[in-house]
């Protein structure tokens, strides 16, 4: 039957409403860039969600465990053994997800007769400046969004993914006006928790398209942060050391936070 | 789907967590060599120790101090006189190496990725003993090598665990990858006889042992052993005094490496060897 090719793009629309309603329910990650690197963070209370993938590239992921866990593999596997036979600078995050990932996304996701990979995933590469910095959003069809390589979009410092586009937009749309890239670590490690926060909130409420109030959004926070843990991860800009990830633990942030 | 070295393999192994395997798989590293032993018919070599330096470690109050002299010879050949031979593998270890420098450099950068990878796959560090292990392993599978008298290796590896107690740890092997934890010492290479019986001296009727010695002191004794060395083995550099060529020293702590200035070892040169 899929030998038809309308056949074939209802199977297709068929597994993308799927795929979409499993990731839906999926707590945003938001990435910041700012003056001394990327911070990654989430607020969950289950499995990890933020990786190391190579020296100066993370990764962080919403979807199956079993998918998120193969493509982290492979994304590893990939940067070690670049970075082995050639060198640490020549392993390139664009390259990585471009050539390699995207299209083996891609075909899983279209042979309609075998598994896609349910996951979206959020890559960040620090840069020796901010401007530098990298973001690359890649979906389970092999879709790939970035911040800023194309002429018509300003460049961005920052990076969100969330389950369902709405909350991603909202938080976006939130980190535009509240971001700066030459924030201190405390004012974008709160940014991160407020876009986080909004797109919680918009995952909560499907019909919610307008920024919630300011009041909200801190009530929120605190609300979720009394039972939920911080997740976060550091891709630090020094140049000292090769390896830049560094995770954090909830205890050294939770002094930074503004209630 | 093909299998390139940058493609996306289906069934890649990453859950074993073994770099060294993936590399071999991917057709990036020698394969590990099943039978050491020569083809019968051809003539047997006897294999001589070729491992033509000097490197020492010992323990003391702040940690362990690694030291190795900087010449590099081919035979009766001085080829280069700067070389590192105390190579850090990751924040906290030190590989120091006496052998043939092309073999000695690829296991030290194998064993930097390996810890790497282990970590980013399996999301912990490897532990003191898996990467003892690991070093171990990898001069095992280059043993073929050494038996035909090219590629042999005699490292010494330096770390510091904090689990269960939090301690400076030494190790040093021997070319088949036998491994030996010391508890005071370790020297090898071409000119470690010359060392190891300072080394002796001092631990046992010095005017401290080792372990109780400062940071200073134990330059002190690190130059002056190197020194001696170098009188007598024309393979190991010591000090150049005329070119102001002194030995690369780096010190393993709970707080991680540092690389000793030049300019403080040439002080405690000038003070207290010179």
């Amino acid at each position: 039957m899929i030998e038809e090719p309308y056949r074939w793009v209802e199977a297709i629309a068929n597994r993308r409403e799927y795929i979409e309603a499993q990731l839906a329910p999926g707590s945003p990650i938001a990435a910041l860039g700012y003056h001394d690197g990327i911070l990654f963070l989430t607020v969950g209370r289950t499995r990890q969600k933020l990786f190391e993938i190579y020296d100066r590239i993370a990764m962080g992921a919403i979807g199956h465990p079993g998918d998120i866990e193969r493509l982290r593999m492979a994304a590893i596997e990939l940067a070690s053994t670049e970075g082995f036979t050639r060198s640490a600078a020549d392993v390139s995050l664009r390259r990585l997800v471009h050539y390699s990932l995207s299209p083996v996304m891609k075909s899983a996701f279209e042979q309609v007769y075998g598994p896609p990979f349910l996951a979206r995933m959020l890559f960040a590469e620090v840069g020796e400046r901010a401007e530098k910095d990298l973001f690359l959003r890649v979906e389970y069809d092999g879709e790939i969004a970035t911040n800023g390589a194309t002429y018509a979009q300003a460049r961005r410092d920052f990076a969100v993914l969330s389950g369902t586009r709405q909350s991603g937009e909202l938080m976006e749309a939130f980190l535009k006006t509240q971001h700066v890239p030459d924030a201190s670590f405390e004012a974008t490690l709160n940014s991160a928790l407020d876009a986080w926060s909004i797109g919680h909130m918009s995952l909560q409420a499907s019909d919610a398209n307008q920024l919630p109030e300011r009041d909200d959004v801190l009530k929120y926070r605190q609300d979720q942060l009394a039972d939920s843990g911080i997740e976060a991860a550091l891709l630090e800009r020094d140049a000292k050391r090769a390896i830049r990830y560094r995770s954090l633990s909830d205890t050294e942030l939770r002094p930074l936070i503004n209630d | 789907m093909e299998r390139s070295p940058v493609g996306l393999d289906q069934n890649f192994s990453g859950a074993a967590g073994v770099f060294a395997a993936l590399l071999r798989g991917k057709g990036l590293l020698v394969p590990a060599i099943v039978s050491p032993m020569a083809q019968a018919g051809t003539p047997q070599k006897v294999w001589q120790p070729t491992e033509a330096t000097t490197i020492l470690a010992f323990k003391f109050s702040g940690g362990v101090l690694v030291a190795g002299d900087r010449r590099a010879t081919a035979g009766n050949t001085v080829v280069y006189d700067r070389a590192d031979k105390v190579l850090e593998i990751d924040r906290h270890s030190i590989m120091a190496i006496a052998g043939v420098p092309a073999t000695a450099w690829e296991m030290a950068r194998v064993l930097e990725h390996s810890f790497q990878y282990f970590r980013r796959t399996q999301l912990q560090e490897m532990s003191v003993d898996g990467k003892v292990r690991a070093l171990s392993k990898l001069l095992r599978d280059n043993f073929g090598f050494v038996m035909q008298g090219v590629g042999v290796v005699v490292p010494i590896f330096a770390t510091y665990d904090s689990h269960p107690k939090p301690e400076a740890r030494l190790y040093f092997y021997d070319a088949m990858g036998a491994q030996f934890e010391a508890t005071d010492y370790a020297a090898t290479g071409s000119g470690s006889p010359a060392v190891r019986g300072i080394l002796y001296y001092e631990n046992n009727w010095g005017a401290k042992p080792l372990h109780k010695m400062s940071e200073d002191e134990a330059v002190s004794i690190a130059l002056r052993a190197l020194d001696t060395a170098a009188e007598s083995d024309t393979s190991t550099g010591g000090v150049d005094r005329g070119g102001k060529i002194y030995p690369l020293m780096k010190i393993v702590s709970r707080e991680g490496i540092t690389t000793l200035q030049e300019s403080k070892i040439a002080a405690v040169f000038k003070e207290t060897v010179a």
